[in-house]
């Protein structure tokens, strides 16, 4: 290694440089994730139903060749379960090894949000939704929550 | 003890193979050596090697047509040894048409069928060839003996008439001839000092000519009357490989030294192993991939035992044991299981060099039957592959090549006209990305495809991006049209090379070209495949696959032979008589939780499973609707890893298809009868 890259850089970066984070909407609600944890949205036409499998998975799917379990959004939220349309998208989101696909209602923006703009989660929002989001932004008259991608897909469940 | 010959058969096949892919390397360099004008002694003796075992492996097993073609190749060897190490272009013909003859004996063979004997016209070219191995090579007089630079007579008399002009071509090249000498003694070999060691230790850094042994007096120094003379041509100076060898340098000694060359020479260092010391590659084991695979087996039965203690950890939890310690235990058990699984499927990993070493000779024979002037590179040949994921992809790559050779490279006239290199380049490169899948990249630089006559041929309107044209392309009509018709256009096997791609290994296949400028194909399989022998069947309105081994037989239900028991734990107990057996018989869709159970037998089949000595279980389903091979990718996301469900699979709808695992399902079925009692 260089000497140059051992020496800290001389102004600490204050590190609020803005993240590109993909919006989708399930129910009426809008959600995000940030962009270095999605790796593709595609659109959503059924999954191979897994008997045996959490009720939220709605099956697998395959995409490019490999193999991915399908989290559905509403059922993961504890909303009534709603048939796909030409809206419906599949986020696939790739974690710690791990590639699962959510699907939500609708996806079609990505918004740049600064660690400035996110605040920790009204306390009553934080329980009810078991920890899901990690983080609220008002974006002008919008409320975005931002999800945590490990909490979804069962981090958890690794080691069982 | 009864030995199993396939045991034999299947070492025999894979060591041939591998001596197979050698010789076709080693026949390359021959012909590399030949354009430039140079002999190739090294190569041969090499191929001579390589065929002696070929011939001695399958008169082991009895295969006599490739014991025969073996000997006479090696014969055209011998007389091309002697006649000074040049293999003409007519010989160096005959030797790849006796390698092919080879490889589709092994082929038969490994397809239990009799491999066939030579063809008459291949016994006459390689008969030619054994008379006159040097003709039609015009290549420069060896360098003549006024020329030939002296050694000792000692050593001299034993080397042969190759041997020497390959002193003398190292010698030309800038290289000098050193000789150490080395007495086995066993104080040395304590220190770890032996001939083989110390031809380690120098083979890098030269060319080891030839091993000889000497007999002397005994000595102190030689207590065995033997001392071996080892002769190097090399760059490096006497005290370097005195130091790299662990020797006095009193026993290293120039006895050539170099001529500089006017003109740079390419330096090729082959491994050398003289006939002296018969070493082995060290650390290398050639295992049969059955035995590989049924390691996997036996792993898969311990991860049920796991899942199995894991619900019993959580019981006693429930119970309200303390079960912290347990639970430590267990989590460390699940990383070591997977570390397992990861070590032994990198045992079947093999680089994929194995397969892209073997282009360049298909170039070579489309370059001559096409007289279109083609280079071809390989680049990044380090990634590693599954053994079957690296014999399925062959032909595709094969496939690909033809086509950029066949359609896509111009005629040297028209490359001339359009202002390209009158030399096509096709470039090859592999790379593996994110530890799942391969990355293969065909380019070459011809005309590209034309859309406009594709989309004439296919019927159809003009595509207007990549992806509608790759579309196009696999249409399986599309091919047999091009193959009558060669003028132009691309498509010869594109569905073929997407079957073998998309279902076959479960990858992808893309396409990018510009008129004029080239055609890029782009492959990506997974590094790892599973295929199976597999039932496809039809069960609660959906599809199933189940491996072929499991199912024991498959029943015809006749509803009015189905006894029914009493209803235990919810669900209706139901069994048939079956060879004076009793079979209990479950709904499939019911014990995969897909809907109420059935009640209306009639017109259904049921698979028969068993478990090790346990009774049988009759899984009752709509139909079986064929058998194929499928490639099985395991469901390996916790979300997914359920009891009954093996993994998964595409039958070429590009839908995920579940294969079922139904002893698994059975077991599951037995607990939750045990649970529910």
């Amino acid at each position: 290694m260089s000497e140059s890259a051992m020496v800290p850089a001389p102004a600490a970066q204050p590190n609020d440089a803005p993240v590109l984070h993909v919006l989708f909407k399930v129910d009426d609600a809008i959600y995000a994730l940030p962009s270095d944890v999605v790796l593709q949205m595609e659109s959503f036409t059924g999954a191979t139903f897994v008997p045996g499998a959490p009720r939220f998975v709605a099956g697998i799917i395959q995409l490019r060749g490999r193999v991915v379990p399908v989290i559905d959004l509403r059922t993961r939220f504890g909303l009534p379960p709603r048939a796909p349309t030409l809206e419906t998208r599949v986020v696939v989101g790739e974690q710690h090894d791990r590639t699962v696909a959510l699907v939500a209602d609708s996806a079609r923006e990505v918004v740049r949000m600064t660690r400035a703009q996110l605040k920790p989660p009204p306390r009553l929002l934080d329980e009810g939704a078991t920890g899901f989001v990690k983080a609220v932004a008002q974006l002008g008259d919008r409320t975005v929550m931002v999800l945590d991608f490990a909490k979804i897909i069962g981090e958890e469940l690794m080691d069982v | 003890m009864q030995v199993d010959l396939r045991e034999f058969r299947a070492a025999y096949l894979a060591e041939v193979d591998e001596h197979l892919g050698a010789i076709n390397a080693g026949l390359l360099a021959v012909e590399v050596a030949n354009r430039a004008g140079r002999a190739s002694p090294r190569e041969l003796r090499e191929l001579m090697r390589l065929l002696h075992t070929i011939k001695g492996l399958s008169a082991m097993v009895g295969i006599e047509p490739i014991v025969g073609i073996a000997h006479r190749m090696e014969t055209v060897l011998r007389a091309a040894d002697e006649a000074g190490g040049v293999l003409g272009d007519h010989a160096l013909e005959a030797m790849i048409q006796g390698t092919r003859a080879i490889e589709a004996g092994v082929r038969a063979i490994a397809h239990d069928e009799p491999a066939p004997e030579a063809s008459a016209a291949l016994i006459a070219q390689l008969d030619a060839a054994e008379a006159a191995p040097a003709s039609e090579q015009s290549l420069p007089p060896p360098i003549g003996d006024a020329q030939r630079p002296e050694i000792e007579p000692e050593i001299a008399e034993k080397l042969t008439a190759s041997e020497r002009e390959e002193v003398a071509q190292g010698i030309a090249a800038g290289r000098h001839l050193l000789r150490i000498d080395f007495a086995p003694t066993p104080a040395k070999a304590e220190r770890g000092l032996t001939i083989t060691t110390l031809r380690e230790r120098i083979l890098p850094l030269g060319e080891l000519v030839r091993v000889i042994p000497l007999s002397r007096a005994a000595t102190e120094s030689a207590p065995g009357g033997l001392v071996f003379a080892l002769l190097l041509l090399t760059e490096a100076s006497a005290e370097i490989i005195a130091e790299a060898g662990g020797v006095p340098g009193s026993d290293v000694r120039e006895i050539l030294a170099a001529r500089p060359l006017p003109r740079a020479v390419e330096v090729n260092r082959v491994e050398d192993l003289p006939e002296v010391v018969e070493a082995q590659r060290p650390g290398v084991l050639r295992v049969d991939v059955g035995r590989i695979d049924d390691t996997i087996e036996k792993l898969s039965g311990l991860i049920v035992t796991r899942s199995r203690l894991a619900r019993a950890v959580g019981r006693l939890r429930e119970g309200g044991a303390d079960t912290r310690e347990l639970e430590a235990i267990m989590i460390d058990n699940a990383r070591q299981l997977r570390d397992l699984r990861a070590a032994i499927l990198r045992v079947r990993m093999i680089p994929i060099a194995t397969v892209l070493d073997r282009l360049p000779l298909v170039i070579r024979g489309l370059g001559r039957s096409t007289g279109k002037h083609v280079r071809l590179v390989l680049d990044g040949a380090g990634a590693e592959l599954d053994k079957t994921v690296a014999e399925r992809i062959f032909p595709a790559l094969v496939h690909l090549l033809r086509n950029a050779v066949d359609h896509g490279i111009e005629s040297p006239e028209e490359r001339a006209r359009a202002g390209k290199p009158e030399h096509a380049t096709v470039t090859v490169t592999s790379s593996s990305r994110n530890n799942r899948q391969i990355e293969i990249r065909i380019e070459d630089d011809g005309r590209g495809v034309d859309r406009a006559r594709v989309a004439e041929k296919a019927g159809r309107d003009v595509p207007t991006d990549n992806h509608d044209l790759l579309e196009l392309l696999c249409r399986p009509g599309l091919s047999t049209r091009d193959a009558v018709n060669t003028t132009s256009g691309r498509g010869v096997g594109m569905d073929i090379v997407r079957k073998i791609v998309v279902e076959g290994l479960g990858g992808e296949l893309a396409l990018d070209t510009t008129a004029g400028r080239g055609t890029i194909f782009l492959i990506r399989v997974p590094l790892t495949i599973a295929i199976v022998d597999s039932f496809t069947l039809r069960c609660a309105g959906e599809r199933f696959v189940v491996p072929v081994p499991v199912v024991e037989e498959i029943v015809e239900l006749d509803p009015e032979k189905i006894m029914r028991g009493p209803r235990a734990g919810g669900r209706q107990a139901r069994f048939f008589e079956r060879r004076g057996e009793t079979v209990p018989l479950v709904d499939l869709g019911y014990a995969l939780g897909l809907g109420a159970e059935s009640d209306g037998f009639t017109g259904k089949q049921a698979l028969v499973v068993r478990r090790g000595h346990e009774d049988p279980v009759a899984f009752a389903i709509d139909r079986v609707l064929g058998q194929q091979e499928t490639v099985v990718r395991p469901l390996v996301d916790p979300l997914v890893v359920v009891a009954g469900v093996s993994g998964s699979t595409d039958l070429g709808d590009g839908r995920a298809t579940l294969v079922l695992d139904l002893l698994g399902l059975s077991a599951k079925l037995g607990r939750m009868r045990k649970d529910a009692a």
